[in-house]
């Protein structure tokens, strides 16, 4: 089902102010996968959803959906949570729930019958008919997820949604949108929180200062980031590692060396010569280690 | 269903559910239906009550009433005089009691009253003086005036404060950023579109029950009587007159609403709006007291003075119906204009946040 990718081509986008906050910027979201969209303030996660949701113009390159350029009609039935949280203040929780359900092209049964399902596995029942100023931070996050969640959405664009979050209810959260994902929805979300989407995605897109840098399923950007080695030695003989490339640390009284090295039957070999070697293996480089790299 | 209708229809939802929508539209049907009603209370200065002690009643002619009470003897009618239960009492046919000086209109009255009946006891007859007006006719000067100032305190309200609702529920949406999801499923011109005509319904809402309230009181009052053939017409006028001047107001209130995102700065940004109002409502109400004028006759056909000259002016003055049509058109045009104008400015300017935008930076897409 390779034609109900989302894709953004080529991306571009200059403000006024002359500053280039997209250059072309492209990644593919397949179905029912979990896309993390990371980088640093500013690297331009923001801009480029804005322009997947239509909220804003790129100056050049698409946004593509099923193979074919993304239009009004279809964007109208995906589901978007703006970095800028925003809900009508004095509007009833379940009303707000339901009114968006109807701009997203839900007859009033439907939408009403989505609101009231969503209000309840949100926990919100007896809040219902409170307006949303009278609700918990907490609470109006669950009912802006409502808001993006209510018309079944085709796609699932979230910027920072785990921001501001407690850890249960982070778990909550990505337990949501996992369970969309399974249900073969692409879900995109941008985050900071590197452990996070390590845990949840299932690929990555990392930009930085507006250009991709890197973009694939965790594992491949692993094998891009080159293997690594980590061998630990206890008391070995001193300067055993002089010839070996890579990073040597003192812990206790072991050695640690962490090499790039590509023979590593001569790691192994110096290893041993040196002391009791007490771990050697490939080391799994983690996402904030790949980010570094990447946006070094 | 249609995204503008959808917005429309939470406006009006909205609105109609809040106290502040259902306090102001008790209070302004009390006031206006007050307005109506008070001539009532204060007493038409052309009716009057006389007491007669040992003495004829006078016949009187013309518009004026006249009320005559009986009274025993001098004292007792010298009592109601003097606790106003009579305006003044005829004694012995030749001396008229009063508490101060007489109504210049009753002192004359009853005068000529009483010069033609000693002349008709004398056996002459007098044929009363026919009045005709080969001028404009002048019968329902009075209430016409008086409608047409009620007519502007109505529509200068509603005109100001219906775009008013406009441009806070514009701001509101950009400042709590609610409008970014809005526009991943509406368009910014059903947006813009569905709040101008929901919040437009509940200004008719307003404007009807303000009118029927004026109406009723009227009618209570007996004021209805003096009301100008084609009221029905003068009414409807101004329903009509109400929609193309919100539609502009609005339509310039919500293109410079969008320029800022803090409720604070709305009404600095809509000080060209107010301004344009303000000025608007001053000549008409000067129209309003001289519909004839110079100034009304020609602010009567330039948008957006005609919105609420015009409608003043039918009111208060016969108005021949073309001048109406050529105005209402001329109107209806520049509303429109304005509404197109505020779509683009609208759109380019509702999703940035922040500082103020420049109308000018808006107008050159930057
Ligand atoms: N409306 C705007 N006008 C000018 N510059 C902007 C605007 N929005 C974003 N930028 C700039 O574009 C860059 C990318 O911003 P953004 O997409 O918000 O980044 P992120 O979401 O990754 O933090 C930043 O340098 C930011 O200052
Ligand atoms: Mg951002």
């Amino acid at each position: 089902m390779i034609g109900d990718m989302l894709e953004t081509q080529e991306l571009r986008k200059t403000f006024g102010t002359g500053k280039v906050a997209l250059d072309r910027v492209s990644f593919a979201v397949r179905p029912g996968e979990m896309f993390g969209f990371v980088g640093a303030n500013g690297a331009g996660k923001t801009t480029t959803m804005r322009i997947v949701m239509g909220v804003m113009q790129a100056d050049s390159g698409e946004v593509r959906w099923k193979g074919a350029p993304l239009g009004f009609a279809e964007r109208r039935k995906f589901g978007y949570m703006p970095e800028e949280r925003g809900l009508y203040q004095k509007m009833r929780v379940a009303d707000q729930i339901e009114y968006f359900g109807r701009l997203h092209g839900l007859s009033p049964a439907a939408a009403g019958k989505a609101a009231g399902d969503l209000v309840e596995r949100l926990g919100l029942t007896e809040r219902a008919k409170d307006a949303v100023e009278s609700l918990s931070l907490g609470n109006q996050q669950r009912v802006q997820l409502a808001v993006a969640l209510v018309h079944d959405p085709d796609v699932l664009v979230l910027d920072e949604p785990f921001s501001g979050l407690d850890p249960l209810a982070v778990d909550a959260l990505a337990e949501a949108l996992r369970e969309r994902a399974r249900s073969g929805v692409p879900v995109i979300f941008s985050s900071h929180q590197l452990e996070l989407v390590e845990r949840l995605c299932d690929s990555v897109g990392i930009i930085s200062a507006g250009r991709m840098v890197a973009s694939g399923t965790v594992d491949e950007l692993r094998a891009s980031e080159g293997r690594k080695l980590r061998v630990v030695v206890a008391d070995p003989e001193p300067g055993w590692a002089q010839d070996l490339a890579g990073e040597l640390t003192v812990e206790g009284g072991r050695e640690v060396l962490v090499t790039q090295d590509d023979d590593d039957q001569r790691v192994l070999r110096a290893a041993m010569r040196a002391g009791r070697v007490e771990h050697f293996g490939v080391e799994r480089p983690t996402l904030t280690e790949i980010f570094k790299e990447a946006v070094a | 269903m249609n995204g503008l209708l959808l917005v429309a229809g939470r406006e009006i939802r909205t609105q109609v559910r809040s106290k502040s929508f259902v306090i102001s539209l008790v209070i302004s049907a009390l006031l206006i239906g007050a307005v109506a009603f008070a001539p009532k209370i204060l007493g038409g200065s052309d009716s009057f009550k006389v007491g007669v002690v040992a003495s004829q009643r006078l016949q009187v002619w013309g518009d004026a009433k006249v009320e005559w009470k009986d009274y025993a003897d001098e004292g007792a009618a010298k009592r109601a005089v003097l606790d106003g239960d009579v305006d003044a009492a005829l004694v012995g046919g030749t001396k008229v009691l009063t508490d101060g000086e007489i109504d210049d209109q009753l002192g004359l009255l009853l005068q000529s009253a009483h010069r033609e009946a000693q002349i008709g006891a004398a056996g002459v007859t007098v044929t009363p003086l026919v009045m005709q007006s080969v001028g404009a006719d002048t019968r329902y000067q009075k209430t016409r005036t008086g409608i047409a100032v009620v007519l502007v305190v109505i529509l200068f309200m509603l005109v100001i404060g219906t775009p008013m609702m406009v441009a806070m529920g514009v701001v509101e949406e950009k400042s709590s950023r609610i409008v970014e999801i809005l526009l991943t499923s509406v368009r910014p011109v059903q947006l813009l579109g569905g709040k101008i005509l929901g919040l437009g319904v509940v200004g008719l809402i307003n404007l009807v029950v303000a009118i029927a309230a004026g109406l009723v009181g009227a009618l209570a009052s007996g004021l209805a009587v003096d009301f100008p053939p084609g009221m029905a017409g003068i009414v409807a006028g101004v329903v009509v007159w109400f929609v193309l001047g919100y539609l502009f107001f609005a339509a310039f209130a919500a293109m410079l609403a969008s320029l800022v995102s803090r409720q604070e700065e709305v009404g600095n940004v809509l000080t060209p709006m107010t301004m344009t109002m303000m000025v608007t409502y001053g000549v008409a109400f000067y129209s309003a007291a001289d519909p004839t004028s110079t100034v009304a006759t020609i602010t009567s056909f330039v948008p957006p003075f005609s919105s609420m000259v015009m409608p003043v002016r039918a009111a208060a003055a016969e108005v021949p119906f073309w001048q109406v049509a050529v105005s209402a058109v001329a109107m209806a045009a520049a509303a429109v204009a304005v509404a197109l104008l505020a779509a683009r400015i609208y759109e380019r300017a509702v999703l940035r946040t922040g500082a103020r935008v420049r109308l000018l930076d808006v107008v050159k897409g930057r």
